[in-house]
């Protein structure tokens, strides 16, 4: 688990998106056949707002090498301003993260439904990075 | 700001007199006990002391903490020192305590030692520190918290009205800081004028020290440092019961998913293959830290509290200052700027997203 075919490191990342944008988008990168890397795992929220903080702890917590949390763009949330209140919660995260080498592990975009090239490109580029600073240093632990 | 000099020998009248013209229906102020200080919650004007109890060098708990759910009628006035009123403030904004029925009244602070140190040294301590004193007792092995080594908001200028020691001399200036302390001071009918307790320079001259001492204190770096740091700690959530700002009625790490057993347990062994016990470390102190993010007033309780020494200034007050810093928020300073969760900018931290 967590390797590809050459034996190679292939994080696992998982991905919380709003329903409105950003799994949208998703659903547009896959039914135009856009690649991303298929250690995507992604989990549908209503709204970005609707991301409590303690999803990307657990997820990472219980091994995942990254977290992705995926809004619509500020100014088009469906719920007018969960994007906003979310961005304040994911900054103060990765700020308590970056103390301890995990916020470059948690990466957050706002893309649109139409927008399903900048998703595949976000999640290829994530996994890229995760790729070069490694599995995450819990994985496997007993925590 | 308008207030009046008193001796420092006034105190206990000037506090007797807060019950006596019904400024307030109780006062929870600090008094004697055996070698030590606590708390009390008071309605009799009898029952108060000289009033120098209230600059007693010596941290039980925070004050502010006991004020959770004040949200009756009755007024009560809370005197402590300013990490305890800044805390009883962000319980205002939290809807924890109604603030039309709580006077706040923050004393200067020397810095602090831990309530059992203090009673076993009362003597060499005393009623009073300043820093020539520190020095001198941490020749003898004495050391103040380190929660107060870092802090920088000592001196009293948070709630209604401040109470300011001159020099550490005789003298006292109790000082008004709202409206709600104005009105509470002419109903003593103090003669009252102009009074300025700003001290800018003794203010800078400390946030320097407070710096310098949370400069050398030791950094994370990774998680597994966390991890390490961490090692001892049995979950007993002691830091979270003593903790001022941490008010949810129920706490995530009180149900199944944070507090598994049987098979919750179980559960959790399945999807990782192994599960350390107590469950959920690491889990619950960065939840917890999130959570305090904002409102931690660094006041070091969590640590004071932990039966396994773990020495949790060096994490809460030092990492949630990060997220302060980062909101500009300063806990407890101002009772109408929002908590920063609860309000946003239409533009704003977008490099602190990836
Ligand atoms: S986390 Fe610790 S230092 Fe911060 S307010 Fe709570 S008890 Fe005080
Ligand atoms: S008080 Fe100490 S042992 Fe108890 S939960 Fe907090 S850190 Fe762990
Ligand atoms: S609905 Fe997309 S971020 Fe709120």
């Amino acid at each position: 688990m967590g390797e590809d075919a050459k034996g190679e490191f292939e994080p696992k990342i998982i991905g919380f998106t709003c329903n409105w944008c950003t799994y949208a988008s998703a659903d547009l990168a896959g039914t135009s056949r856009k690649k991303y890397p298929p250690n995507t795992r992604i989990i549908r929220l209503m709204c970005s707002g609707r991301l409590d903080p303690m999803f990307v702890l657990k997820a990472l917590l219980n091994g995942a090498d990254g977290v992705f949390i995926g809004g619509c763009h500020p100014g088009e949330c469906h719920y007018i301003k969960g994007n906003f209140y979310a961005r304040r919660r994911i900054a103060a995260l990765r700020t308590i993260l970056k103390e301890f080498g995990m916020d470059n592990r948690v990466r957050s975009e706002w893309i649109s439904a139409s927008e399903g090239d900048k998703f595949a490109t976000v999640m290829r580029e994530m996994a890229e990075n995760i790729k070069k600073i490694g599995p995450n240093p819990l994985r496997g632990k007993v925590l | 700001m308008k207030g009046a000099e008193l001796a420092i020998g006034d105190l206990g009248g000037f506090l007797r007199s807060l019950l006596e013209k019904e400024v307030v229906d109780c006062l929870i102020v600090p008094h004697r006990v055996g070698n030590n200080v606590a708390y009390m919650l008071v309605t009799d004007p009898n029952k108060i002391g000289s009033g120098e109890e209230i600059f007693i060098p010596s941290f039980s708990v925070n004050a502010g903490g006991l004020l959770k759910g004040w949200t009756i009628k009755s007024k009560v006035g809370l005197v402590a020192k300013p990490c305890e009123i800044r805390a009883a403030i962000e319980l205002v904004k939290l809807n924890q305590i109604d603030k039309e029925s709580a006077l706040l009244i923050s004393v200067d602070c020397p810095g602090t030692f831990e309530n059992q140190v203090y009673a076993d040294h009362k003597d060499e301590i005393g009623d009073w520190i300043d820093s020539a004193k520190i020095e001198e007792l941490k020749g003898k092995g004495l050391e103040i918290r380190e929660a107060c080594k870092i802090c920088s908001n000592m001196l009293a200028d948070v709630g209604d009205i401040a109470i300011a020691r001159q020099d550490g001399g005789d003298k006292v200036v109790v000082a008004a800081l709202t409206p709600m302390g104005e009105s509470a001071l002419n109903a003593l009918e103090l003669s009252l004028e102009d009074k300025d307790i700003e001290r800018k320079d003794a203010k800078a001259k400390i946030a320097e020290a407070a710096k310098n001492n949370e400069a050398s204190l030791p950094k994370f770096g990774s998680i597994e440092a966390l991890e390490e740091f961490l090692r001892d700690c049995i979950v007993c959530k002691n830091c979270r019961d003593v903790c001022p700002v941490c008010y949810c009625k129920e706490c995530f790490f009180d149900q199944p998913l944070g507090d598994p057993v049987s098979g919750d347990l179980l559960n959790l062994g399945a999807i990782r293959g192994a599960v350390g016990l107590p469950a959920n470390q690491l889990f619950y102190h960065l939840t917890r830290v999130y959570h305090v993010s904002a409102t931690c007033v660094g006041c070091g309780a969590c640590a004071d509290a932990c039966p396994k020494d773990i020495p949790l200034t060096r994490y809460y007050p030092v990492i949630t200052k990060k997220v302060q810093e980062m909101f500009e928020y300063v806990p407890g300073k101002d009772v109408e700027e929002p908590i920063p969760f609860t309000t946003y900018e239409e533009e704003e931290l977008e490099d602190r997203l990836r």
